[in-house]
This record gives structure tokens, sequence and C-alpha cells, in this order.
């Protein structure tokens, strides 16, 4: 029985714990190394140091959220299980469902404080040098979010079927090939052989295309996209989220927690 | 308020690995309003046995049904229930009142509620100082502590505590226990497992005997007391020549300063006292030989 207020309260309870541990003095240390490298690039672009200055933040935007969601959300409820507090807490009236729910929104919450602080710190860099801010830059940001939120939640799959290194290494796996599929399919070597086209099709049917989620090349060349595009990425990356919960609430109810 | 019911479970630890019988078709109850311990060596079930109660693990066979009393669905017998793991290690970076906040929200207490328990307890717990500290910096007695205190901080009616005393140092214990003791005298049912025999002794009234995944006691501690007597007196008298007695004696130890321990069966405590008397041997005392609950269980190694 999913019950909000105690999902609200183990959110903020998890977003507390992780919040006072160093992950905001990382955070602080990126932005820094952030301002750092877009002053020294954009010392040494002719030309667009504004859109270098966008590039960077956004790849470290990416690079700390997908970090963040990776390691933390391998050991989200390893760690509870070990520590024994997931027995203190499904001993209340917590269902499983809600406790699991609370970790990822707690989590989730800590993924939203990291991308507003550095995409912050992008936007002003990125306008001191005298960039624009357009519109696929406000999808770009979310679209880390998404996939931040849809990495996290497949390493959360990975960890409550296997341990912690595994779950991480496949999830590294199916991050770089969602990125790389689509790449993949229009090479030559490819549509040369079919079967091997019949089997990329068949993962890219099933597995995350995270490469929908990824806006940086189209800003950086400065292209624009069509609407539908990116609210069918949107859709496409929410409805992955909520079909991997399903699968992860389901597993997690009939998990034994030995 | 328990009914553990012909319960089995095995575990398998890799694909191709044999089962291994954690249970073997155990069955017990928790009487409502007692104070039970439940005792056996290390890997014996006891753990098992907790999880599968509060449905943390699902048994192979047989089924845990709780009392109407304790409610009627899942939700309502956790709002009942304050369970303590053993060796807990709760969020590092919460403080002490913060961690004591979550769980009591988590239970439905109100805040204002919260705060008068915890100021009610945590001076009995000796935390109170500690409160406004990261539970990161607490001692192993010390994260035990708020975790009890945690447990209680909803009023449950049933206690299941696994090793409450682990890792106590004597004094931690004593003052643990009494504060078991003192939630049990407020009408709490209390289970708690232990491998610490003395411990049993000491403040239950009803004990669980696992061993290797078998029940092998369960029922009251003085019955088990009794049934295990020796029925041996001893007897202390100083400086005598113990060759002039008569008696039967079992066994003989020499203390110091001349003090020597006499034991004689039951039956023969009498014709020893008499003869004592008639070889004016000064008599210093006598007890009966009462095996501690830990002897019972070494003696018997919990057959």
């Amino acid at each position: 029985m999913l019950s909000l207020s105690k999902i609200q309260t183990i959110a903020l309870f998890t977003m507390r714990d992780i919040l006072k541990s160093k992950i905001l003095l990382n955070v602080f240390l990126i932005g820094l190394a952030l301002m750092l490298l877009t002053y020294i690039a954009a010392e040494f672009t002719y030309g667009v140091p504004e859109r270098v200055a966008l590039d960077i933040g956004l790849g470290m935007l990416t690079i700390s959220s997908l970090g963040i969601a990776l390691f933390m959300g391998a050991t989200l409820i390893s760690k509870e299980i070990d520590s024994r507090t997931v027995y203190m807490i499904i001993s209340r009236p917590v269902s499983r469902s809600s406790f699991i729910l609370g970790k990822v929104v707690g989590l989730l919450a800590v993924l939203v404080i990291n991308i507003l602080l550095l995409s912050t710190m992008t936007l002003i860099a990125t306008s001191l040098l005298g960039g624009k801010i357009d519109e696929l830059v406000w999808w770009a940001i979310g679209f880390i979010l998404i996939e931040s939120l849809l990495l996290l939640l497949v390493v959360l799959f990975f960890s409550l079927i296997s341990n912690t290194i595994l779950s991480i290494i496949m999830s590294l796996v199916l991050l770089f090939l969602g990125h790389a599929i689509q790449d993949t399919q229009s090479l030559s070597f490819v549509q040369e052989r079919p079967l091997l086209g019949t089997l990329l099709k068949i993962y890219h049917l099933f597995l995350p295309g995270f490469y929908k989620l990824n806006l940086k090349d189209y800003i950086l060349y400065d292209q624009s996209l069509p609407f539908s595009y990116l609210s069918g990425s949107l859709i496409y990356g929410m409805a992955y989220s909520f079909f991997l919960i399903f699968i992860i609430i389901t597993i997690f109810e009939k998990k034994n927690l030995d | 308020m328990i009914s553990f019911t012909n319960i089995t479970k095995k575990f398998k630890t890799d694909f191709y690995a044999q089962e291994f019988v954690a249970l073997n078709n155990v069955s017990f109850q928790i009487p409502q309003g007692s104070m039970v311990g439940f005792l056996g060596a290390n890997g014996a079930g006891k753990t098992t046995s907790l999880k599968i109660i509060m449905d943390f693990i699902r048994p192979t066979e047989g089924e845990v049904r709780f009392d109407k009393e304790l409610g009627l669905n899942k939700f309502e017998v956790n709002k009942n229930i304050g369970f303590l793991p053993e060796r807990p290690y709760f969020y590092p970076n919460l403080r002490g009142e913060e961690f004591l906040e979550f769980m009591g929200t988590l239970s439905e207490v109100q805040l204002q509620t919260i705060r008068e328990r915890v100021k009610f307890w945590g001076p009995r717990f000796k935390i109170d100082h500690a409160l406004k500290r990261e539970l990161k910096t607490y001692s192993k007695g010390m994260l035990q502590r708020i975790g009890f205190l945690a447990t209680i901080l909803h009023e449950p009616k049933l206690i299941i505590l696994d090793e409450p005393l682990s890792g106590l140092d004597p004094i931690g214990r004593k003052e643990l226990k009494d504060v078991i003791i003192e939630v049990h005298k407020n009408g709490k049912t209390v289970f708690f497992s232990s491998h610490i025999v003395s411990d049993i002794e000491e403040i239950c009234d009803r004990v669980i005997f696992l061993k290797e995944g078998n029940l092998v006691y369960d029922g009251s501690v003085q019955t088990l007391m009794n049934q295990n007597q020796n029925n041996i007196f001893e007897c202390k008298i100083v400086g005598a020549n113990l060759s002039q007695l008569k008696t039967n004696i079992i066994k003989t130890v020499e203390l110091s300063e001349g003090l020597k321990v006499i034991q004689v069966a039951s039956e023969n405590k009498d014709r020893l006292l008499a003869e004592l008397i008639t070889n004016q041997i000064s008599i210093v005392g006598l007890d009966f030989v009462r095996p501690s609950l830990e002897e019972i269980f070494y003696q018997t190694k919990g057959n």
C-alpha cells in the first residue's frame, strides 16, 4: 500500500543524510572546476568562447549527475540491508513500495539540487561571456535530469538482482550502448548484416535509448529540434522510468531481505 | 500474540549448491504479557526466525499468525510491534534526534509526542546528552540504546529484539536490561534473542531453545531449571578432618583459610549435619546447589 506521507518522510531523511555527507562539497568543487575550465577555455578559444563554456558546463553537469545516480543508486538499497536500517523502517507501518519510492525520490532530490547548482553556474558563465540561452538549453538540462533518473533506476534494478559492482558495470554498459545504438544501426557494417541489424532493433526496442535524451550536440552546432522530437523524447524517458519503477517495486516486494 | 507454526526455512547459497535447512518444522507461541528469551548458539536459526516473523524473508513452509489484538492486517500489526535488529547501524549523517523523529514519524506518532517521549526516555537510556550529535560519532552501545529508544517510541504492544545486549559492556547491559524490565512491567510483551544465557535467566519468565534449526525447549525458565536440578547440597565448614565423617560425600573443595565445601546428595544432608554437629565441626553455611541456565545449556548442549 503506497503512502504519500511515508514516501515524503523517507525521501526527506534520505536527502538530508546524503546532503550531510561530502556530496555537496564534491558538487561545489565540480562547480569551481567548471568555472576555471570555462575561463581557461574561453581564453584559448577564438570567436565562440560562450559556446565552449556552455559545452563544458553541460558536459560536467551530465558527468556529475550520472556519477551520483550510478554510484549512489548502486548502494541505495544494498547499504540499507547491510546496515539493517531497512529492517527498522519496514517493520513500521511502511510498505516496501513506499520505502523504495521514498529512497528513489530522496536521491532524485539530490540530483535536482546538483543540477540546479551546476546549471546555474554554467548559465551564469555563458551569459557573462555573451552567450544567449535559448530554449533548447533548458530542454537539455531537463533531459540530463531524466537521463540521470533513468540511469539511477537501471542501476537500482541491477543492484536488486546482483551485487554492487556488477550492477555498476552492467549499468555503464547499458549507458554506453544506449548512447551508441542509433549511430551503430546506421553503420554500413550493420546494414550489410541483416541478423545483426535485427538484433540491434530488438535491443533498441526493449533497452533504454539514452541517446534520445542527449541534446548537447544540437546545442553545440546551433541546430534546432522540432517540438515533436523533444516531447517524444520526454515521454519516452518518463514512460521508461515508470516502467522501471514498476519492475523495481515488483522485485523488491518479493525479495528476501537477508 | 504470535503463533509461529511448523516453520521450515531452506536456503540455497548458490544455484548449484545444496539446500541448507536453517529452520526445521519449528513451532512456538509468544503469549501476551510474557517476557520470552530466544536462546541458541550462533547459527541456530534465531535471526532467521525473527526475520520470518517480521516478514523480511518468507518461510519455505509453515505460517506466522498474529493475535487480532495486534491488528487485522500487516500495517495495523506493524503499528503495534517494535523491532530492533542485531547490531544496527543507522544513517551516519543524521543527528540522534533527527533519527528518532524519522522513526517516530514513520510510526505515525505526532512530532510533539515524539519530543515528549524522547525527553522522558532519553535520560533513562543515558542518551539525552548525545541527541544533538550525528550518529556516526556514537559508540556501539550508544547506537544500541538509541535503536532501542526508537523501538519503543510508538509504544508498541509487542517488542522484538534481536541480540539487544550483544556488544555492550557490563554496565551498558545492566542499564538496558533494567529498561527492558521496566517496559515489560508497563504491560508490553517482550521477545528477545540472545546467546548470553545468563541475561535470559535473569529477566525472562519463558525461554525458547533452538539448536541447529530445531526447537529443543519451549517453556518456563523455572520448569527447565527444576527439570535439571541435580539435588545436591553444599555445606561449608571450617578446618576439619573429613576422614572421620561416614556420610557419603560427592565432592570436596578446599578454599582458602581452612574453609572447605562438601557436596552431598539431598537425602544425605541431614545425616551430614548431624555428624558435623556431633564432631563439633563449625558449619559456615548450607545451600542447595542450583545449576544456572547457562550450566544446563552447556551440560545438555541444547539437547
